[in-house]
């Protein structure tokens, strides 16, 4: 069943197009990878969806219905959460509290079960709870920013450059995470520079550039066709 | 024994600029807007402050009276003033508040006269020793009144669910409202505990004056700005720790630099000499 979907969407701020007409469907349960270069639009697209960028035409279908016109409060309730560019945690709050917020949606009872949940997949952010978010690593900061999203209970998580900036052994961590949730029926957005990675664990794949969708397909097939994805993307070695 | 005199003096007269300043530094934090209509709340709350004392005999149930009807004007102010200019150049609703607190003198002046007003019986009048100084009861209750409102605002801040949540509507408002934060009754609560601060601020003042006129908030209203600026804008905990100095400062100053500087002009030379230093304010980040 199409968990999400987009059709023509347009977006962007003010009279700057960042996305233009972009069509995709997500399946609940799939893992979608959003790739493509800097500037192409995977953010806008990501941050539309969770209601922060202007939708300029076009519908975003949640469960069939269209939510543009609902704000970001009222889509975390449906279940999107969003772990962002840039991680954007609140740092002057304390880990513990960057979770809390995260569940601020749901009844402060479900807070300690979550809270549990996260540890278990991160148990690295048990270590200093009470610590500001801002003293934390860039692969801790994306642990809690992962955490802080799950604490909202998403049925929709969507992810910004998963592995920017982290060291392999923290990758892992955040890849081991994201199949976890799949195992449990999340479906899941990503946004990543690490297209091998992205290949390995995604279903789907869409490719955007200058805001625009350039090459749809399932991640087998562009498995299949790197030359493809490396014309669309200039692959690197690097990306491993 | 003139050093500890001064200092408690300082304190005490420190307390006054935080309470009126906490709340500045919260709108500023939140909205990124000079409030400069607050110093209009803070007279407010002296005049109710005396009109309920002299109407029932409690200086207590005044004070609380006048921070929950300021709190409340507060909110209308934010509601009817600066919501509907929010997506604005930060200079209108800036604008809008410098006419606004211009309006609201006036109005006092017309209802409650030009010449202000006072207690009948002027409560908390007697003098006490402590630690060696001589000190007014009201002042030694403005002083302990302070710790008790800054005290319950860092529990309630620090400790409870919806505190953590306006923290976090702070530092990054679009995050906050992604997670479910009703961003808007944040600000409601925002405006209505900065205003009832600045309400027991002009109560206490009314008390230490024994007097309430219209124009008791113009001064204030710009050492307010002074010392959210000082203490890095938008930083509560940095914006009382400048606001406890710049009244110590002052009580100093007033002795030792009176002969050349006014009292008000001590605050400003202290408040251009700590940024030609440090630009961010006394305790902001770089």
């Amino acid at each position: 069943m199409a968990m999400l979907q987009l059709e023509n969407m347009d977006c962007g701020y003010g009279a700057f197009h960042a996305v233009h007409d972009l069509s995709l469907t997500i399946q609940q349960g799939e893992i979608f990878a959003l790739l493509g270069p800097n500037g192409a639009g995977k953010s806008s697209t990501i941050m539309s969806i969770a209601g922060h960028v202007q939708l300029m035409s076009g519908a975003i279908r949640f469960d069939g219905t269209d939510i543009s016109s609902l704000s970001a409060r009222e889509r975390v309730r449906l279940g999107i959460a969003v772990a962002p560019e840039g991680r954007r945690l609140f740092p002057d709050l304390t880990i513990e509290e960057n979770l809390t917020v995260g569940g601020y949606s749901l009844p402060k009872g479900r807070e300690t079960i979550n809270k549990e949940i996260v540890f278990t997949l991160f148990p690295r952010l048990t270590e200093r709870l009470k610590q500001p978010a801002s003293t934390l690593s860039g692969g801790e900061q994306q642990m809690l920013a992962m955490g802080r999203a799950m604490m909202a209970e998403p049925r929709l998580l969507m992810i910004d450059e998963v592995s920017l900036g982290l060291m392999p052994k923290m990758v892992d961590v955040c890849y081991h995470a994201i199949n976890h949730l799949k195992s449990q029926g999340v479906t899941i957005l990503l946004v990543e520079q690490n297209t091998k990675r992205a290949l390995e664990v995604a279903d789907q794949v869409c490719v955007l550039e200058s805001g625009q969708s350039v090459w749809q397909g399932t991640a087998t097939e562009a498995r299949k066709a790197p030359d493809l994805i490396e014309a669309f993307l200039g692959m690197t070695k690097e990306a491993s | 024994m003139l050093y500890v005199e001064l200092l408690a003096q300082g304190l005490v007269q420190g307390s006054i600029y935080a309470l009126v300043a906490v709340g500045l530094t919260l709108v500023y934090g939140l909205l990124r807007i000079l409030h400069v209509a607050h110093a209009g709340l803070f007279t407010l709350g002296g005049y109710v402050g005396v009109l309920v004392t002299n109407a029932t005999g409690s200086l207590l149930l005044a004070l609380l009276v006048a921070m929950v009807t300021v709190g409340i004007v507060g909110m209308a102010i934010y509601r009817l003033c600066y919501q509907p200019i929010l997506d604005k150049p930060p200079y209108v609703a800036l604008i809008a508040s410098i006419g606004l607190f211009i309006a609201m003198e006036e109005v006092y002046r017309l209802v409650f006269g030009p010449y202000g007003i006072s207690f009948e019986n002027p409560p908390l009048q007697d003098v006490v020793q402590m630690f060696g100084v001589t000190l007014r009861l009201g002042e030694v209750a403005t002083a302990a009144g302070t710790l008790l409102l800054v005290g319950a605002l860092a529990v309630f801040s620090g400790k409870t669910r919806f505190g953590t949540a306006w923290r976090a509507t702070v530092t990054d408002p679009d995050m906050a409202e992604s997670f479910g934060i009703d961003i808007i009754k944040v600000r409601y609560l925002n405006f209505f505990i900065g205003s009832a601060f600045a309400a027991s601020a002009g109560v206490m003042v009314a008390l230490l004056n024994n007097m309430v006129e219209p124009t008791m908030g113009s001064v204030p209203s710009y050492k307010a700005l002074a010392i959210i600026v000082l203490g890095g804008l938008g930083d509560v905990r940095g914006t009382l720790l400048a606001a406890l100095a710049l009244g110590v400062i002052e009580a100093f100053g007033t002795i030792y630099l009176g002969k050349f500087l006014d009292r008000d002009a001590i605050a400003f030379a202290f408040l251009i000499l700590v940024l030609m230093v440090r630009p961010q304010g006394l305790f902001g980040r770089a």
